[in-house]
């Protein structure tokens, strides 16, 4: 079965190796972005399951960069990973599939990336 | 020298600028210089009734022995020329064996010297002022020109004394009037009534030399404890006329003394002057004020113009009263508004606070992210012993820990649970513009309000609510860089025939630009230096979480509007048809 493929963005670069790092070791393929307009550029020339977006990043923010992948792909799933809680209920208004609080203990996202693909 | 230039030079010098004793003295200089007279010596009389050798040439030897003795009206031949106003002239041989109260024996040697004797009563048609003495030892007797000089000269003294004599009296009414104005400054300082109601009877009681004064509030007045305010001591005979007066006075509502009192018997027990006057306000009774002195004072002011008195400072209290009710009315708004100024700052603070604490948090939290993931990798690929796994488990636990404490700082909206309650909107509006316009950052932004009418109780959390508010005006002050105009007005909507109240907050900043006015409400969109860009994110989940929703007007060029929607019950629509 061909690996499912997953975009991490975030602006800290090691956030991106550690869910690198623990997302291939769940048999994903990972590619990274460190920001909004590298993340909407990939999204346009290779072809992804699955993105897992920092809400806080400088130049375009998460969810400018969730609004226009939802644009180019409107199917393709869209977790909001962010260190705060605090609109983890009002994700779905921003039309994303998904919203884990970034943690050190990387299980919800891994659990919320499972259940969106098992779904896809 | 002629007569009428003596004349002249003495009018002269009455209607200088001199001192008293300087002017008369110098007359009396003249006289003895310039005509044949030896001495020359006024008596005056004083209050007493009793006449004093004060005023005398600079020859002059009698005086230091008359000097010492006082007579009284119709004592000796001062005493009668003062008593019948008529002047009277002695030759050596058949002058009266006494002076004033002395006899000549006690002057010995030095009356003998003189041969003419001279004494000029000076007065005008109502008033004795004094006698004119004049020794002469040229002449057997003085003849009629003579007489006529010093009768002219007698008058112009007596213009002298008359004229201080008025200037005592108006001395004795400019300290009326002083006292006046003193009253008239404590009562307009904003000090608080009870200080203000002490100083004036203090006041009152020094400057009219009064035993005591005391003023009665007829109702417990805003703030005033005490009813009674009181400067002196009040003698236990007195109380019960005081309050007699004061009954008297409430009644008539006009200025009462003693003596109107038709009882006999409180006038002979006591030997007290009493006035008592209304305060009065608007037509409304607030009170009396009492003054009372001893019967027999002399120089006090009260005496003979009392009623008037009396009165004039009745009116003054009265109005010092009215303004001292109105600056404690404002004065309790201001303290008001003051403490909400001071929760709202408080709530900015924290409101700055909660949002400065998310970012460090919001720092901290990735590389504890990233301590904590990494930690987890390694104890998964290295075979560790059991010290080793227990290190391992010990920074995965801290970790942990605080991973705790910061989601609880990152979620500081959430933290704290809505609290539902009507709230005046207009109430709060009010507070913040206050808060706002308070800041002399804001000195140059207009900020109009326009209250709907129907609309006033709003159930909301109101500190979630001006939390809106002020996310949105600090943003109206970003965007018109510090100088514009805001208006702020609140409405009724009807939408989908359920009802809202809406608070509209328009600036004149220019707009949003309308490549980036999708993303405003996002958090941390921003487009200023240092913004977190959770100001309107924050905003709108409040007002979503009260069911309501967040409306923009957006005028490229000109100025962006904000309206917030509050659903409300119908029950809270004022009827406006009735
Ligand atoms: N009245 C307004 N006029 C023009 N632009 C506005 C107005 N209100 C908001 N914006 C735009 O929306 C953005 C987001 O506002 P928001 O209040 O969420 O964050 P911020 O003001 O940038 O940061 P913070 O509120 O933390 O200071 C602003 O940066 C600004 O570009
Ligand atoms: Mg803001």
């Amino acid at each position: 079965m061909k690996k499912a493929r997953l975009l991490i963005v975030d602006d800290e670069e090691n956030i991106r190796f550690l869910f690198k790092e623990e997302l291939e070791e769940e048999g994903y393929s990972v590619d990274v972005a460190s920001n909004g307009l590298e993340a909407i550029d990939k999204v346009k020339h290779a072809v992804f399951d699955l993105v897992v977006l920092d809400i806080k990043m400088p130049g375009m923010n998460g969810i400018e960069a969730l609004n226009e992948i939802k644009n180019i792909n409107k199917n393709l799933p869209v977790i909001l990973c962010s260190a705060y809680g605090e609109f983890k209920q009002d994700f779905s208004s921003w039309a994303s599939d998904g919203y884990v609080v970034k943690s050190a203990d990387t299980n919800e996202l891994k659990q919320t990336i499972k259940n969106l693909l098992g779904v896809a | 020298m002629h007569p009428i230039d003596i004349l002249g030079k003495i009018i002269a010098i009455s209607h200088s600028n001199l001192e008293i004793a300087s002017r008369i003295n110098a007359i009396l200089n003249i006289i003895t210089q310039d005509m044949p007279f030896d001495e020359a010596i006024v008596y005056t009389l004083d209050t007493d009734k009793k006449l004093t050798c004060r005023y005398k040439n600079d020859k002059s030897v009698l005086f230091p022995l008359l000097n010492e003795y006082r007579s009284h009206i119709g004592e000796g031949i001062v005493g009668s020329v003062a008593q019948k106003r008529i002047p009277q002239g002695f030759t050596f041989k058949d002058v009266p064996p006494r002076l004033g109260c002395l006899f000549y024996p006690d002057l010995d040697g030095y009356i003998q010297k003189y041969r003419a004797f001279h004494f000029i009563p000076i007065s005008d048609d109502s008033y004795l002022y004094g006698v004119l003495f004049i020794c002469a030892s040229s002449m057997e007797r003085l003849n009629k020109p003579h007489n006529a000089f010093l009768s002219m000269v007698a008058r112009e003294i007596g213009g002298i004394l008359r004229s201080n004599q008025l200037l005592i009296s108006s001395k004795k009414r400019i300290s009326e009037l002083a006292t006046l104005s003193e009253l008239g400054r404590v009562l307009a300082s904003s000090s608080i009534p009870q200080d203000i109601l002490n100083s004036i009877t203090f006041i009152i009681a020094k400057a009219l030399n009064a035993a005591f004064v005391t003023v009665r509030l007829s109702h417990s007045f805003l703030k005033i404890d005490s009813q009674r305010f009181t400067y002196g001591e009040i003698g236990s005979e007195s109380k019960e006329i005081i309050k007699k007066l004061e009954m008297e006075v409430k009644n008539q509502e006009k200025t009462v003394s003693l003596k109107d009192l038709d009882t006999e018997g409180y006038r002979n027990t006591t030997s007290t002057s009493l006035y008592s006057a209304p305060l009065t306000s608007k037509g409304r009774f607030l009170g009396t004020v009492t003054i009372g002195g001893p019967i027999t004072q002399s120089g006090s002011v009260m005496e003979g113009n009392g009623r008037y008195l009396i009165e004039t400072i009745a009116n003054y209290i009265s109005s010092g009263l009215e303004n001292t009710l109105l600056t404690t009315k404002l004065k309790d708004v201001l303290k008001e508004l003051n403490s909400a100024q001071e929760r709202l700052v408080e709530q900015e603070t924290f409101r700055n606070l909660g949002e400065m604490t998310a970012n460090i948090a919001h720092e901290i939290k990735n590389p504890l992210v990233i301590i904590g993931g990494f930690t987890k990798r390694l104890a998964r690929k290295t075979r560790l012993d059991l010290t080793e796994n227990r290190y391992i488990e010990i920074i995965l636990k801290e970790v942990a820990r605080l991973e705790a404490i910061l989601d609880e700082v990152l979620n500081y909206v959430k933290e704290s649970p809505m609290v539902i309650k009507d709230s005046k909107i207009s109430d709060f509006i009010d507070e913040l513009v206050f808060l706002f316009t308070s800041d002399s950052a804001w000195e140059k932004i207009e900020i109009t309000r326009e209250y709907a009418n129907n609309i006033s109780f709003v159930p909301c959390d109101d500190q979630q609510i001006k939390q809106v508010l002020i996310n949105i005006l600090m943003n109206a002050y970003d965007a018109m860089q510090g100088s514009g105009k805001i208006v702020i007005q609140t409405g009724l909507k009807i939408i989908n025939d359920r009802p809202f109240a809406s608070i509209s907050i328009s600036d004149t900043g220019g707009g949003i630009d309308p490549a980036i006015i999708d993303n405003i409400f996002n958090p941390f969109f921003t487009t200023k230096d240092g913004g977190t860009g959770l100001g309107l994110a924050i905003s709108n989940k409040i007002v979503l979480n009260h069911g309501g929703y967040i409306q923009i007007h957006n005028l490229i060029g000109k100025g962006a509007t904000f309206i917030v929607h509050l659903p409300i019950k119908n029950t809270t629509i004022r009827e406006e048809r009735i």
